[in-house]
């Protein structure tokens, strides 16, 4: 039958089906997926082989792939919105005023009925192991550093279509008019790193240890050290997206 | 009408003294004690932003509800004039650790220590623009 004389019926509904031909069509449903998808994702029979489609599905990539696999560890607790961090960047990397490399986001958090905390939270590009930003980019401007992981820019491939900005779960670009093209945290590579120093802007401007810069396939980088302490809480942001970042929180 | 007359007044009594008892209720003293700039110190919060932008001090927080006297503080842990504080090069965390100025009773036993609860005190830049009328966002143009 052809799909415009498939158009012209009408729907006769559910109501007048015989249960008969509903547990055929449904056996029919469950015998397929068994063999496309091994009986483990989408089985409705069984729960006891069924999977989240979350992180544990990427258990077997390598956890640290990159050397250095740079990283930064935020203790949140600490930072009080100084924002020298965000002047450092600014002046380290040409941000214009109307954009941003980081960001600090505040809320307020009700600790008892009687008392409420402000908390502060410093936000950066993630430099995710899975980028959609990366993922999502026309012409490879974008692209993940082979070697230390950096989510890095090719602003002469740019084409400021903004995808990368409509992906990124994280919310760490904006287009920076003067490039014609996209701009982002990419760990100080260019201003700092490559040029010998150890740390990126805002970890050397933060004074209160908030971010903590380095190596985090190193154990005994200082880095490593924070989120492998024992009975300590890490987190990251938005895991739900399965992006792997690479900005860690805790406290400390 | 005569009946209605009667009742109406008979009404108005009572809402006339209610309405007199909530006044006073509301009268500032009765409720709830007047601030006294002479016996707290000033009302307007202290903000400091060096070294760092902001950090908040009120004397209502520490006088009227904690039970300090002037004399708690002044003038041997912080001069009489607001603010003052931030001109000195040891107005520090690590000051404050030594037991000098806040840290004298923020040390984790007469007060919390002055290296927890880091909010209670650091307002942060967008708080300290929000407060002073964005000023400095502004400057720039």
């Amino acid at each position: 039958m052809k799909i415009e004389d498939l158009n012209k019926l009408e729907n006769e509904g559910t109501d007048s089906l015989p249960s008969e031909e509903r547990r055929n069509f449904l056996r029919f449903g469950l015998s397929i997926t068994g063999v496309f998808l091994g009986g483990s994702l989408l089985s409705l029979t069984s729960t006891r082989n069924a999977q989240g489609v979350t992180l544990n599905q990427f258990d077997d990539a390598p956890k640290y792939p990159y050397k250095p696999h740079y990283s930064m560890i935020i203790l949140q607790n600490r930072c009080i919105d100084c924002e020298r961090c965000m002047e450092a960047c600014t002046k380290t990397n040409n941000v214009p005023s109307y954009g941003f490399r980081t960001k600090i986001l505040e809320q307020m958090q009700t600790i008892n009925p009687t008392r409420k905390e402000q908390v502060f939270m410093p936000v950066l590009c993630n430099h995710c192991n899975r980028p959609s930003c990366v993922r999502v980019c026309p012409t490879s401007a974008t692209y993940k550093n082979k070697t230390n992981g950096i989510v890095m820019m090719d602003y002469k491939k740019c084409i400021g279509c903004k995808t990368c900005m409509a992906a990124c779960p994280y919310n760490a670009r904006y287009f920076k008019e003067e490039n014609r093209a996209i701009d982002k945290c990419n760990f100080c590579f260019d201003t700092r790193l490559s040029r010998g120093e150890k740390l990126t802007a805002c970890a050397n401007a933060c004074p209160a240890g908030v971010r903590n810069f380095g190596d985090i396939s190193d154990p005994d980088s200082n880095v490593y050290r924070l989120l492998h302490r024992p009975d300590n809480v890490a987190w990251v942001l938005r895991p739900e997206t399965g992006s792997l970042p690479n900005v860690f929180y805790t406290v400390g | 009408m005569n009946k209605r007359h009667i009742s109406f007044g008979k009404l108005l009594a009572p809402m006339v003294i209610a309405g007199a008892l909530l006044l006073a209720l509301n009268r500032p003293g009765l409720a709830e004690e007047k601030y006294d700039e002479e016996t707290y110190g000033p009302q307007s919060p202290i903000i400091w932003t060096k070294p760092v932008t902001a950090v908040i001090f009120k004397h209502k927080r520490h006088t009227m509800e904690a039970g300090l006297e002037c004399d708690s503080c002044h003038d041997g842990i912080f001069q009489m004039e607001a603010g003052s504080a931030q001109e000195n090069d040891d107005f520090t965390m690590a000051s404050l650790y030594a037991g000098k100025y806040c840290g004298a009773c923020h040390d984790g036993e007469t007060a919390f220590s002055s290296k927890s609860r880091c909010t209670s005190c650091h307002l942060g830049v967008q708080q300290y623009k929000n407060l002073t009328g964005g000023a400095q966002q502004h400057s720039g143009h």
